[in-house]
């Protein structure tokens, strides 16, 4: 005989649309370039749904985008902005540049202010004036342009190691001399694989693999960074921007 | 404090700060895969070496095999504080126990002992735990569950990664293996743990134990070494900024006046 | 094209059998009603004239506005039923915004002039459920001048949604003088006040009044900024 008395009283039921999927994203940003990177793992709770599930997105020759958070969201988020560029590269017969990117994901962003999409994201490329940039949001949107940011699972371990080694942050200045105010690219990407290698020793849900995306300015080489490893060109027109990628492994526990 | 056990004096208040929003200060935990398996010699024990605090590795390479006696070892996963306080107090009771009785003392004594300690607090002592070890009786493998619940199988997994384990083990485990057969599917039992369970990492850590010796098989593998970094992290002497300098002398002089030989020496007879 | 009128200039969505639409041609004859307007493109910016036809003494006519801007890099001078103007150049302000808004750089002068053109389309019988579209053409033509990165532009609208760019054009009662006028005089690399100068001589030419500072408004979209 079911408790009728139960029954009389309201009942609440919640459902919660959102998930975790773990991982961590950063960006540098240098004179002339930019770097952006994410971890690949995609997780849930303890469990590992996929080793290999990118966070980090080639939106133009000069704009990269990492998302991290809720995957689901992140994916759908990063298909929505890929649309209105081309959208924007139909109206307008050019493509849209770096700042107009930020903007416009800000507003994508605060049009969901109420339902937001679960994604912290950072992009990540070459300014119209050729200098290096990367940009940060909130998930509803509230954004600035810096030189650095780290987000996701170990923003918490990976943002004051970039603090201290990019800003140089709690370090002072031999006497006579300053700190560089951009830090060149072999040693930026250094810098990021440290990290992630790091981030991967003390935290559950970074490892598997390393994605690093690289932006040069138009008329920059590589100089010295040719010789990494697993380095792949994606650019697709000639005499502008560059892009490539970095693939490495990570630890797998 | 003149009763035994735990003190609760603080439970009022602290599920008062708790419904304030402060948080109790979050306990170690051994995320863990932690197995054990009978074969033709006796039991083999295997384990993880992955602490975690949350989704921080606290610790990348801890023991979760503990000593009970010679011939018994207990795999412990919970609440690390648990599982180590309440390994090492059973110790201690089986060595009281077997000096007073004067005998080797056995695996269900031990089983008994841990299953009435954990019923006592109700699942408040967050321990499971692998016991296993050989005895007059023979070889003996339980589960024991943090409310005192106790199993007796010929292959047993816990933990976290305690699905993934017993993956490998459904998938292989024949009676009466080798034990060169034995340690090779523990070791793949834990490394299923290690690589699919995000609260199990690291290393595997083994205990082979027969009727006649025990062998602790400390990271008995180790599929996880740290990769060497790009760069060098040292900081040029005076990077940190300082505000005062105070140097004080730490030593100290004193004048040593030795008294007069005169009186009587001390008896020491 | 008189000749061949039957019912099939009544409809704004009926084709005539020789695939002509009729209400639209009659619209783009309404601007040559209009005052005369001239817009010139140079490297250092565009300028704008138009002729305001001051058809009485009482008329004040500071309140005749045929030129307008649509934002800071963009300005525009009309012809023709310059009411139906005000509901374009709403629509290309509020274009302008939006793109600012959401893009935080200035809309391109073409794309401008584009989102004006697409208004200009939508007449017609409005179908059930659909927001209600408008019963005719407009009756005007634009001269949209702007900088943007691109360097200065000048484009031309009219009623049948069609736009172009020119290095210097004009509409209205004078234009066909005033085109051929601009046609000989104008050259690549004339500088603003050369081309602030030609405007003023072909309006002067083409105008039935003396010319002075009540019945022409001028105006230019330059590097800097805007200045009516």
């Amino acid at each position: 005989m079911p408790d009728m008395t139960s029954l009389a009283h309201p009942q609440q039921r919640a459902f919660n649309p959102y998930t975790e999927n773990g991982g961590t994203i950063l960006a540098i940003a240098g004179a002339d370039f930019s770097v952006i990177a994410g971890d690949t793992r995609q997780s849930e709770g303890y469990s590992i749904q996929t080793r290999y599930a990118p966070k980090v997105f080639r939106l133009t020759d000069r704009a990269v985008l990492a998302v991290n958070g809720f995957a689901a969201d992140g994916n759908m988020f990063v298909k929505k902005v890929k649309q209105r560029l081309e959208w924007y590269r139909h109206a307008h017969a050019k493509d849209m540049p770096l700042r107009a990117i930020a903007r416009l994901i800000q507003t994508m962003l605060y049009a969901r202010r109420f339902f937001p999409y679960y994604v912290y994201n950072i992009l990540g490329g070459i300014e119209e004036d050729g200098t290096g940039a990367v940009y940060s949001f909130d998930p509803v949107g509230s954004y600035e342009r810096e030189a650095c940011r780290a987000a996701g699972a170990a923003q918490s371990l990976v943002q004051p190691f970039l603090d201290n080694q990019i800003y140089f942050k709690n370090q002072v200045p031999a006497p006579g001399t300053s700190h560089p105010a951009h830090l060149p690219l072999p040693t930026v990407l250094s810098i990021v694989i440290d990290s992630f290698t790091s981030a991967t020793e003390r935290h559950i849900e970074v490892g598997d693999g390393l994605e690093i995306y690289i932006v040069l300015a138009k008329g920059r080489t590589l100089h010295g960074t040719e010789s990494i490893g697993g380095m792949q060109e994606l650019t697709t027109t000639d005499d502008g921007e560059r892009v490539f990628v970095v693939r490495r492994d990570l630890k797998k526990d | 404090m003149s009763s035994p056990g735990f003190n609760f004096s603080n439970a009022v208040r602290n599920n008062f700060l708790q419904e304030k929003g402060i948080p109790l200060p979050k306990a170690t935990s051994t995320g863990t895969t932690i197995v054990g398996c009978l074969f033709k010699d006796g039991i083999i024990l295997g384990a993880d070496t992955r602490a975690t605090e949350g989704e921080i590795i606290a610790d990348k390479n801890c023991e979760k095999i503990h000593y009970i006696t010679e011939s018994i070892r207990c795999c412990g996963a919970g609440t690390a504080a648990d599982t180590e306080f309440t390994t090492a107090s059973i110790s201690s009771n089986m060595e009281l126990h077997a000096l007073s009785t004067g005998r080797a003392p056995r695996v269900v004594t031990a089983m008994t002992m841990l299953k009435q300690y954990l019923f006592q607090y109700q699942g408040h002592v967050g321990a499971a735990l692998v016991l296993g070890g050989v005895d007059s009786t023979g070889p003996h493998l339980f589960t024991i569950h943090p409310h005192g619940s106790t199993d007796k199988l010929p292959y047993v997994t816990m933990g976290s990664g305690s699905l993934a384990a017993m993956a490998v083990f459904e998938s292989s485990w024949k009676p009466n293996m080798e034990r060169g057969e034995a340690l090779a599917l523990v070791s793949a039992a834990i490394s299923a743990g290690i690589f699919n369970d995000l609260g199990s990492g690291s290393n595997v850590d083994a205990c082979v134990i027969t009727a006649t010796q025990t062998e602790m098989l400390r990271n008995f593998v180790k599929p996880n070494e740290r990769v060497e970094k790009e760069r060098r992290y040292t900081f040029r002497r005076g990077t940190t900024a300082w505000k005062t300098e105070n140097i004080r002398s730490l030593i100290v002089s004193e004048d040593i006046t030795p008294v007069s030989a005169g009186g009587d020496a001390m008896d020491i007879s | 094209m008189f000749l061949t009128r039957s019912e099939y200039d009544r409809g704004v969505n009926t084709f005539s059998p020789e695939g002509r639409l009729f209400q639209v041609e009659y619209a783009i004859e309404a601007i040559k009603l209009g005052s005369t307007t001239v817009g010139i493109r140079t490297p250092e910016g565009v300028v704008l004239a138009v002729e305001k036809r001051v058809q009485s003494p009482l008329l004040e006519s500071s309140s005749i506005e045929k030129i307008m801007e649509i934002d800071t890099h963009l300005g525009c001078a009309m012809s023709g039923l310059t009411a139906d103007a005000r509901t374009m150049i709403d629509h290309a302000r509020v274009t302008a915004q939006n793109h600012a808004f959401t893009y935080d750089e200035k809309i391109k002068v073409e794309s401008v002039t584009q989102a004006v053109c697409d208004l200009a389309l939508r007449f017609g019988e409005s179908v059930h459920d659909e927001e209600a579209m408008m019963s005719r053409p407009f009756g005007v033509a634009l001269l949209i001048a702007g900088v943007d990165e691109l360097g200065p532009q000048l484009y031309h609208t009219d009623p049948s949604g069609t736009f172009m760019r020119y290095d210097a054009k004009a509409i209205g009662s004078g234009s066909e003088a005033a085109q051929s006028e601009l046609q000989d005089k104008w050259h690549k690399q004339m500088t603003l006040l050369e081309a602030q100068k030609l405007t003023l001589r072909v309006l002067k030419q083409v105008m039935e009044e003396k010319l002075d500072h009540h019945n022409v408004q001028l105006a230019q979209a330059c590097h800097t900024a805007e200045r009516l």
